[in-house]
């Protein structure tokens, strides 16, 4: 069979199957049960496939480019160690399915649980066959999310929830270090792909990153294989349903962690630095795992403590930097995989026929289910290494380790050796706490359920396994030796020392120390008797010592005091403070540029100071000043202030020769002042509270750095700006405006040949700025209710209207009509001739000062003039801008002007002018650019007619408001109307 | 210049110009037919869009002009407006269409009814972006950031509300702060400079004597702040989640690209002017970007961590990936900025659906959920018996839906596995590992920002995934209609067609960060060969 057609399948079929098993209706249980089994089946069909290649020593590997730019393939590698962690996730994977249609409830939307199962099925053959570290990084992660998904499937409890989450960012996090330590190792090795890294032991533990990458790497395969302390995830783990703890929580998801150390132990171990972090979380592991095992309440807690010792002790193995014990740890990853896994499928068979996991509940199933109760029985005498078992063998190779552990510090030398016996008197105890507990002793009582035995499809994957740990710990040189050769020849290569699997190795001080740990397990499980019988979950001294709690605890603290406190210090929510860092953050900027380089003079020298000029600025700049003063304490006459600021700005337009700018100033002043005066009325008034006021020196502190900043600033910006006027490059765009405006524009106003040809398309945007701005306007103030405060009818309109009211012969609204009589004649007299001005102000505008936007703006200002002194009812019985239509067909022709290029074969916006002969005037120069300068007056008169609307009717609606308002109206109306 | 295939440039801009000028006309009561002619819009902007990439990226291989320029009243590029077009701008234009199209969609269901003028707004909004990332013009640039912000100003308030309106109003003020900065530096390195094409600018940089260099330098400072705010960089982005969160869905999904658009800018602007052929000023400013978009990744992943409110959640997501963003572009490397830009698109398209799904899940649950979230996690949760209840809860298929996009959102944002973004962080990191060389400290911390800021969103993603769809009793469906849920998984079926194919992907990136780096090609484009050589420095 060819290799890529193994290696593709046996990856990509669990995630097709997934994705199937997904689609399938809720309660399609045995269609997805069938499916899954026949893809685990033809997955381990696969593997076994490759096995003639294998196990001549072979590799074989398939390679798709993915990210050629980065070099990184997709690439797929087996070899004999991945073979045989391949043969174990599709094998036990393919128990665990059968035995999951029998456990899972038929009510359960199974099909959702086997497509989780198969993803991550196939996820984890990804991390066993990836060809380059980065890839096995990628899978590593999605085994972790496979995970939470699974322990999260009853996420309907508590437990499953907390479970998911503390398993998730437990392996998540461990996943990211490990990605950052591949990134190291990459950088060290100079590729990714596995054979380079593999051939690279010595760059790699020479090199002066090796430590950092070591680091990293090992914190992502010790929380994957709950080494201590980052052990407390998997106890948590066990929410998730039994076959899931069978399958991922004791034969694969946790041995991917030692596999990864595995992998790279031929490069990265050897070192002081490796003997010593591995070794110490794979003895601290070890024994706590087993203390804490004893202890347990709960079937699969103790299951699960003792899968993390179990651990710690392949961990440990693997940090002892000898070939030998690498052997030792392939194999014990094997027996472990096979008496657990059986253990596991062994408790949920209790806890399905049952109802509860409880030790304390549980006791004599030996007579409901004797056959469980045998196939269990065995699977803990290997758990607990009794001889012509498995566990057995790899104990032995564990303890002849043990002795014979190479290190400069002799004192640990006499430590392991009681660290490992005792680790195993532990592990008798619990092994026989479990089967003594749930199977021995009297007759249950109070039980969910009636016990009896499962359906014996349920029982056949125990069978199977147990079986397995029976033949291989009776006969291992001719059962799993060839596999374990294999492995461990493609594991270490060359340096793969001689090892003898056998049963019987004579006397010897490790047959010694097993023996020693059965008997003092048993006595210790006898002593232990009466404390367990009444001692609460967890173990004496270390019950306080939940890493649970604490890892909570973490995480409360982190994300939520930490990150609130942090948040709340480095950041702010308040605009005032947001707008000073602005403010603060651009003086710096440009202090730090010109700081750096040192700023010189100009080549342009300053003319002299006019005294008139620098009069009128002086005036300016007391408006400013006063404008800012005032801006907080009386809001109009701040406005009225920074209108005069405007106009000292249009007289220096003017002193400097720019009659357009000057034009467009005033006339822009003029609108805008207006429009906020208009608005002005709804501003709430000034809040003023006493209660909350600072102390007089905070106030002042905070004045004196908002006046240092203010002054800071201005002074910045003006020498800047005196800097950059004091200069003239040597070419300046300017030069092409004044030298084509006539020639090539067909206009002698320069500045409208600007606008309208040279960066007409500016003026476009600029056009559609001021359309969305008054859409905005209009849309936000038609759902703006006032404030309450301001919803009160003013108090000179109340003076007035009491007036009137008082006496017989006048109606209300009768003074303010008298009032703005003279005023409202003036304006309804001026307004054509407003008008008359727009038309001749758009007409000139390309050879004199004017354009459409000047025009625009004069022809608003006839129209708001009218509002303001007729009343918004008035206006509009009478004169009807519809105000959208006018932008609309305003932008249209401006856009249009420009489209109409293409059908002359010029880009956008090509301008076209010519003389034209009209009848009575005479020839009159023409330009396109003309009615892109209408389009622009119609749009400005639009939305500055929608801004107004949108205002005026905010007066019509808030004094609907108050009562008595349809009279005020109808008056208001009446005295626009008396004419 | 006279074939109508090379009005194609223009088109992006011009169409939602018109469509929304037309939808003015049309007035907001007839909003089915609005409705057509903004979806008829963006699907021509999306086709467009895609016609230009593939012109842009195949242009190159031929080995012929690498841009499009687009010369807007036939003035020569000296004086006149130009348009240009390359793979940067071809790549956000069809990031820029893909998000309005899903949000434009979205918005069908409910949101376009919530306030007036949607629509033409929506097309204002799509307009200002397409010019601000078609223009090569500084001063036209400015012109599209302010349509742009003025139609923006309309989406974040879109809908009303005190929050809205609230939000809206501090945006708005500090977008007209911005604004006046932005004038201020335009201004000063056209006074230095004498020019405002930026293809002319990047020759100009390096003859300029000291003196003057320190105006400009002064100038590009102060314009590269207002960039900066626009991107959220710490200390200038606290303006940003709140905003965002406080939009509507639709709305908000639009409006997350602007912060991209900053991010652009400083690209483009920065590379082109300060670049290799920048004599003195090379890389200037280059570490203020790697320091604050580390900053920024930091603050961003603390007000990840800290948020309990899931749309808010979004908009601190925006935070971290404008700073990983900011200091990949601050290392200044070719190959950091090739990951960076697939790292741009997918986390463009990720965020974007996310703001959308935050509005299906959030629907129907009770107020306050999220607060209690965090309260059942720091006292403990309900404990329910464990041997209870082992019977799975099944899931409807509109909640699997959800489920699995916010599953797909949360690895996207994270930055793992196996998605797109991780593929993009990678694709950041290795050459900053690259073998051979030596790693800066600015490497090492980005390696360490990138790892945090996903670990601290995968905590706060998995916290309020399990709030949201683990903790609520699945009987509370929420209502979700196709054309609400189908952008979603339009985007993020997007992202995982990026992760797919990640090689051409990649490829077009590296291309796109190769041209940037070394702006010859595009300065040759604009403005001709003769210019081309002086002083733009070495070109590979």
């Amino acid at each position: 069979m060819p290799d890529a057609l193994i290696l593709l399948s046996s990856i990509a079929l669990p995630f097709l199957g997934a994705i199937v098993a997904g689609l399938l209706p809720t309660h399609a249980r045995n269609a997805a049960a069938w499916l899954a089994g026949a893809i685990a089946l033809s997955m381990l069909a696969f593997v076994w496939a490759a096995y003639p290649t294998v196990a001549d020593g072979g590799v074989v590997r398939h390679a798709i480019p993915w990210m050629p730019a980065l070099g990184l393939d997709f690439s797929l590698r087996m070899d004999g160690f991945a073979w045989l962690f391949a043969g174990l996730v599709s094998g036990v994977g393919a128990l665990v399915v059968l035995y999951a249609r029998y456990y899972m409830s038929a009510e359960d939307p199974v099909p959702r649980f086997f497509a989780f199962l198969l993803a991550f099925m196939g996820a984890m053959t990804g991390v066993v066959l990836s060809g380059n570290l980065v890839q096995l990084a990628f899978f590593w992660e999605l085994t972790s999310l496979f995970s939470f998904l699974l322990i999260g499937y009853w996420h309907h409890t508590a437990a499953a929830r907390e479970g998911a989450r503390m398993a998730l960012t437990v392996t998540a996090t461990g996943g990211l270090c490990l990605f950052a330590g591949v990134l190291v190792l990459g950088h060290i090795v100079g590729s990714y792909d596995l054979d380079v890294v593999l051939a690279s032991g010595e760059r790699i533990r020479s090199h002066a990153l090796y430590l950092p990458a070591l680091i990293l790497i090992l914190l992502g395969a010790l929380t994957k294989s709950a080494q201590f302390p980052f052990h407390f995830w998997l106890p948590q783990a066990m929410a998730a349903p039994t076959p899931v703890s069978a399958y991922l929580h004791s034969a694969t998801l946790v041995k991917a962690g030692v596999f990864l150390m595995a992998r790279l132990w031929p490069v990265m171990a050897g070192t002081e630095a490796w003997f010593w972090i591995v070794g110490t979380a794979g003895v601290a592991t070890l024994l706590l795992g087993a203390y804490v095992a004893i202890f347990q309440l709960d079937l699969k807690g103790l299951l699960a403590y003792s899968t993390i010792s179990h651990l710690g002790l392949i961990t440990l193995l693997l940090g002892l930097n000898s070939e030998l014990a690498m052997v030792a740890a392939i194999f014990h990853i094997l027996n472990h995989a096979t008496f657990k896994a059986s253990l596991f499928m062994a408790v949920g068979i209790i806890d399905h026929e049952t109802g509860t996991r409880d030790i304390r509940r549980l006791s004599g199933l030996n007579r409901s289910m004797p056959f469980t109760a045998r196939l269990a029985l065995v699977a803990a005498a290997a758990m607990a290494g009794v001889p012509l078992l498995n566990g057995f063998l790899s104990k032995e190779m564990f303890f002849a380790e043990a002795l014979s552990a190479q290190t400069s510090q002799l004192f640990l030398l006499q430590i392991l050796p009681l660290a490992a016996t005792a680790a195993s008197a532990f592990s008798v105890a619990y092994s026989l706490r479990f089967i003594h507990g749930a199977f021995f002793g009297p007759d249950p009582t109070d039980l969910p359920r009636t016990p009896h035995e499962p359906p014996a499809w349920m029982r056949f994957p125990v069978e199977i396994l147990v079986l397995a740990c029976i033949i291989v710990g009776i006969l291992p040189a001719a059962t799993v030796g060839p596999f374990l050769d294999m492995a461990a020849h493609a594991a270490l290569g060359a340096a793969t020392p001689d090892y003898s699997l056998a049963v019987w190795h004579g006397f010897s001080l490790p047959l010694l120390m097993s023996f020693i740990a059965l008997t003092a397990g048993v006595a210790l499980y006898i002593g232990l008797q009466k404390q367990l019988r009444s001692a609460p979950d967890g173990p004496p001294m270390l019950r306080s010592f939940d890493g649970r709690r604490m890892f909570e605890r973490a995480m409360v603290f982190l994300s939520w005091r930490l990150a609130r406190t942090l948040e709340r210090l480095l950041g702010t929510r308040r605009l005032q403070p947001q707008l000073r860092l602005l403010v603060c953050v651009a003086i710096l900027a440009g202090a730090i540029a010109v700081q750096v380089r040192g700023l010189g003079p100009g080549n342009v020298m300053p003319s002299g100071i006019d005294p008139v000029l620098a009069l009128v600025w002086v005036g300016g700049a007391a408006c400013a000043f006063g404008a800012a003063w005032l801006a907080k304490f009386h809001r109009l006459a701040a406005l009225i202030l920074l209108g005069g600021t405007g106009l000292v700005t249009c007289v220096t337009f003017v002193w400097f020769s720019a009659p357009d700018l000057a034009l467009t100033q005033l006339l822009v002043e003029v609108v805008t002042t207006i429009l906020l005066l208009l608005g002005l009325r709804w501003l709430p008034k000034r809040i003023d509270n006493p209660a909350t006021r600072q102390a007089e020196v905070v106030t002042l502190t905070r004045r004196l750095r908002d006046l240092t900043i203010a002054i800071s600033a201005g002074a910045g910006m003006a020498g800047l700006a005196y800097g950059v006027m004091t200069r003239s490059p040597p070419e300046l765009l300017a030069q092409h405006f004044l030298a084509r405006a006539y020639t090539e524009g067909g206009g002698t106003n320069v500045v409208n040949v600007i606008l309208v040809d040279f960066r007409g398309f500016d003026t476009l945007g600029e056009i559609t700025v001021l359309a969305a701005v008054a859409l905005v306007a209009y849309a936000l103030l038609r759902r703006f209710r006032p404030a309450p405060d301001s919803v009160e009818i003013p108090e000179q309109q109340r003076d007035q209207s009491a007036y009137d009211e008082a006496r017989p012969d006048r109606s209300e609204g009768d003074t303010v009509a008298d009032w703005l009589l003279v005023p409202s004649v003036l304006t309804r007299l001026l307004f054509p001739v407003i008008i008359l001005v727009a038309a001749y102000l758009l007409l000139r505008g390309h050879d004199q000062p004017g354009g459409g936007f000047v025009a625009g703006l004069t022809a608003s200002i006839a129209i708001i003039l009218q509002y303001m002194i007729g009343g918004t009812h008035w206006v509009e019985d009478r004169l009807r801008v519809p105000p959208l239509r006018w932008m609309g067909v305003g932008l249209l022709l401006a856009a249009g002007t420009g489209l109409a290029a293409w059908f002359f074969g010029r880009p956008f916006m090509t301008s076209y002018f010519s003389y034209l002969g009209l009848p009575l005037l005479g020839e009159v120069p023409t330009a396109s650019a003309l009615v892109f300068d209408i389009g622009v007056f119609a749009l400005v008169v639009g939305a500055t007619v929608l801004i107004l609307i949108a205002l005026a009717h905010q007066s019509v609606r808030g004094q609907r408001a108050v009562p008595r308002s349809s009279e005020g109206r109808a008056a208001a109306t009446r005295v626009a109307g008396d004419d | 210049m006279s074939g109508w295939a090379d009005h194609l440039t223009i088109a992006p801009i011009i169409i939602p110009l018109l469509a929304g000028a037309a939808m003015i006309l049309l007035g907001d009561r007839r909003r089915p037919i609005n409705a057509l002619l903004g979806v008829a819009s963006v699907l021509a902007q999306l086709a467009l869009a895609i016609a230009l990439l593939m012109a842009a990226d195949q242009e190159q291989a031929l080995g012929t002009a690498t841009v499009r320029v687009y010369r807007l009243g036939d003035w020569p590029a000296l004086f006149g407006i130009v348009l240009v077009l390359d793979r940067l701008s071809a790549l956000m234009l069809v990031l820029t269409a893909l998000l309005g199209l899903a949000a434009l969609v979205f918005s069908l269901a409910r949101w376009h009814r919530a306030g007036a003028y949607f629509h033409p707004l929506f097309q204002f909004q799509l307009m200002g972006l397409n010019g601000a990332f078609l223009t090569g013009d500084l001063f036209n640039l400015f012109v599209f950031f302010e349509v742009m912000l003025a139609a923006s100003y309309g989406m974040a308030m879109h809908g009303s509300g005190i929050a809205r309106v609230r939000a809206g109003l501090h945006y708005l003020a500090i977008n007209l702060a911005t604004s006046l900065l932005f004038l201020i530096g335009v201004s000063m390195i056209y006074g230095i400079a004498g020019t405002l094409n930026m293809a002319e600018l990047a020759g100009r940089v390096a003859p300029l004597a000291g003196e003057d260099r320190a105006l400009l330098e002064a100038g590009a400072a102060i314009l590269g702040v207002a960039f900066l705010i626009k991107a959220g960089m710490w200390p200038l982005g606290f303006w940003l989640p709140t905003t965002y969160a406080a939009a509507g869905a639709a709305p908000a999904a639009i409006i997350s690209i602007l912060s991209k658009v900053g991010v652009y800018a400083v690209l483009r602007l920065w590379l082109l002017l300060f670049g290799e052929g920048a004599g003195v000023s090379a890389g200037f400013g280059g570490n203020w970007l790697l320091l604050g978009g580390l900053l920024t990744i930091a603050f961003g992943s603390v007000a990840v961590l800290a948020t309990q409110n899931t749309a808010r959640l979004a908009g601190a997501n925006v935070l971290v990936s404008s700073g990983t963003l900011l200091a990949a572009i601050g290392s200044g490397q070719v190959g950091v900025t090739g990951g960076a830009l697939l790292y741009l698109a997918s986390s463009v398209l990720a965020i974007g659906a996310f703001f959308l799904l935050v509005e299906l899940v959030e629907r129907g649950r009770e107020v306050g959920a999220d607060v209690l979230a965090v309260t059942r996690e720091a006292f403990g949760g309900e404990e329910d018996d464990p041997y209870d209840d082992e019977v799975g809860v099944a899931i409807p298929a509109s909640t699997a839906i959800l489920g699995l996009s916010f599953l797909t959102c949360a690895l996207l944002l994270a930055g793992l596995p196996p998605l797109s973004s991780f593929l993009a962080k990678f694709a950041m990191l290795a050459p900053l590992f690259a073998p051979g060389g030596s790693t800066s400290p600015g490497s090492w911390a980005l390696l360490a920002a990138l790892m945090l800021s996903g670990l601290a969103t995968i905590v706060s993603m998995t916290r309020a995934g399990i709030e949201v769809f683990w903790t609520t009793p699945a009987t509370v469906l929420p209502r979700v209609r196709v054309i609400e849920i189908a952008p979603v998984v339009l985007l993020l079926g997007l992202c995982v067609a990026l992760t797919a194919g990640a090689g051409p992907a990649m490829r077009y990136m590296e291309a796109t960060s190769q041209m940037l780096h070394a702006p010859r090609d595009y300065v040759r484009g604009v403005i001709g060969p003769a210019a081309a050589g002086s002083g733009t420095g070495a070109a590979l």
